[in-house]
């Protein structure tokens, strides 16, 4: 195919020339070696077992906590959310993405009894000496989503119609029908309930992201166990068909108060998948999310930190792996959740280099960025099958759009305001020696 | 004179864009007085998605309806009309980019339209060979950024 285009073409003059050719050709912005394609696919094993934690615990917080004003057990998921069924995995499932089964993973469910100490100790003490699953890490992403706006769909200027704050008072009230103290704070500020509110919603917005991915990352896992995802391109066309599959998927927020449901965004709404949740989460975590507090400092005042906030680039695409142990980027929180689920050929393949288990953390956070660099290739080449034209278009008006859009994604790597093209790791994970 | 749906039905070439209309409840809407433009996928458009799109789609109302009023537009538009148009906003509420040129050159979004001026009771339809998707915000700026010229109509 590559020899089809660059008859029709002449070759691209990008500084990323070979990365906007591979593109053309049907692969990803990470180049095709068996070595990236086990680091990518053994960290999407990693990253769905604590995603299947992360998506059902922002659904309960969402749904269940809501305003509680003192969430403290909020990450004590019950077990009615352990056994929801996903919809897109099991017998039962909309669509079967993963052939396994739909409730919370053996994995998950092994780690939350015993954690790393490996005791069955009370629940409190686990979540106390934070030997648990770090959700700390998916409200950060969440707060990202919130806090960015001009992201695109129609939920952002829908959050802020008459329609949904009178969703969200019958909610408030129904929610404070006991509570005279809250109900008159909420009669001087509503405001401030209505921005709870929002970020309930978001919450919402995440876990049925989530919900979806988890599915997709042990279907990959298992295909890769069974030889049949043997290359970059295939795991990648592979999620460009699952974002196909479920981009109509609805994305909708419902507060259960005492029993009974109550919509702050309906289902009738029409927001889906792909525009309300996948394109803004993208934009807002593997691009923009904002400057981690930690060891590293930014100087606002000596540029360090744009004035626009369209231009922030601290996501995973641009992450200095230092493990600040925070849950913004990098996540460390999300690389230890990672840790305790990785597959064993990858823990064996960590062993072998850099300096062995010491810094597994930091060479699994580098594969972790290789896998998103693949994940948002699948999204730059659905953007492109969805919006321009099939990659053997006999058309070259058609091919030149393509490239155009191909480039034009890639220049957000080479930007030098605030030194993105220094930050983006696009250069850096084109050789094996990052690590 | 037929209407916009009485033409589609009667063509074995829009099953998948019928069953879908039908589903969605829309058929009384595209059988008013309108007057609409439909810019109507063939079955071909729509084998072209990948596994699983269209199941998810019939199983979600409002966000199927989303999808298909996409490809209308309220008003009467032949190609003629469009020549100098580069824009028109669907009744979804997003835009469609069009690409009319004489003689032969004539697109909406990343579709063809195969043929083009068939005339309803209430409305026109164009026959489209593959299905459109709203485009985001940002992909005009991406375009750009990539140093691409969009058509001016």
């Amino acid at each position: 195919m590559t020899a089809t285009i660059e008859r029709k073409l002449p070759p691209s003059r990008h500084e990323f020339a070979e990365v906007v050719h591979r593109l053309e050709a049907g692969g990803a912005m990470l180049p095709d070696t068996p070595e990236n394609l086990m680091q990518i696919i053994g960290l999407y094993k990693a990253y769905a077992v604590p995603m299947d934690f992360y998506w059902r615990d922002l659904l309960y917080i969402a749904e269940r906590v809501f305003l509680d004003p003192l969430p403290a057990f909020k990450y004590f998921l019950p077990k009615e959310y352990l056994e929801l069924e996903n919809h897109y995995a099991g017998d039962n499932a909309d669509l079967r993405i993963w052939r396994g089964y739909a409730t919370a993973h053996k994995e998950l469910l092994e780690f939350m009894e015993k954690g790393e100490l490996g005791l069955k100790l009370p629940k409190l003490f686990h979540h106390l000496w934070h030997d648990r699953i770090n959700m700390e890490f998916a409200e950060e992403c969440m707060r990202a989503m919130l806090w960015h706006r001009n992201m695109g769909g129609l939920l952002e200027p829908y959050m802020d119609s008459q329609e949904y704050k009178q969703n969200c008072d019958r909610a408030i009230q129904a929610y404070f029908k006991y509570n005279p103290i809250m109900l008159g704070l909420y009669k001087l500020f509503p405001e401030m309930f209505y921005e709870q509110c929002r970020q309930a919603t978001m919450t919402s917005v995440l876990g049925l992201f989530w919900e979806i991915m988890a599915p997709v990352f042990f279907e990959m896992s298992d295909l890769y166990d069974e030889g049949k995802i043997a290359s970059v391109p295939d795991a990648m066309n592979f999620l460009v068909n699952g974002i196909f599959a479920i981009a109509g998927r609805p994305i909708y927020h419902r507060v259960n108060i005492r029993g009974e449901w109550f919509d702050l965004v309906p289902k009738s709404k029409g927001f889906t998948w792909l525009y309300e949740a996948a394109f803004p989460y993208v934009e807002a975590v593997f691009y923009r999310t904002s400057p981690f507090r930690g060891t590293k400092s930014y100087n606002a005042q000596a540029k360090q930190v744009p004035d626009d906030q369209n231009d922030f680039h601290f996501g995973v695409l641009y992450a200095d792996k230092f493990p600040v142990g925070s849950a913004g980027i990098p996540p460390t929180l999300l690389h230890q959740d990672m840790f305790h689920f990785l597959p064993p050929y990858l823990v064996a393949y960590y062993q072998k280099h850099c300096r062995g288990k010491d810094d597994m953390l930091i060479q699994l956070a580098i594969s972790f960025q290789r896998s998103m660099y693949c994940v948002t290739s699948a999204v730059i080449q659905a953007g492109r099958a969805a919006f321009l034209y099939p990659l053997d278009d006999p058309n070259p008006e058609h091919l030149k759009a393509n490239r155009a859009y191909f480039e034009g994604q890639l220049n957000r790597f080479c930007r030098r305001e605030y030194g993105m093209n220094e930050a983006a790791r696009l250069r850096f994970i084109q050789s094996q020696n990052y690590r | 004179m037929a209407n916009i749906v009485e033409i589609a039905v009667g063509n074995g070439s829009f099953e998948t864009l019928v069953t879908a209309v039908k589903a969605a409840d829309l058929v009384s809407a595209l059988a008013s007085p309108g007057p609409f433009t439909v810019f109507a996928p063939l079955d071909s458009a729509f084998a072209k998605l990948p596994a699983g799109t269209i199941t998810t789609l019939v199983q979600n109302i409002p966000q199927l309806t989303r999808i298909l009023t996409y490809h209308v537009v309220s008003g009467r538009y032949k190609k003629a009309d469009l020549l100098t148009k580069p824009r028109l906003t669907s009744l979804e509420g997003s835009d469609l980019y069009i690409n009319a040129r004489e003689p032969d050159i004539f697109e909406v979004n990343n579709a063809t339209v195969v043929i083009p001026d068939i005339e309803a009771d209430n409305g026109i339809i164009h026959v489209i060979d593959t299905v459109v998707l709203m485009r985001p915000h940002w992909f005009d700026g991406i375009m750009e950024f990539g140093g691409y010229k969009f058509s001016g109509g």
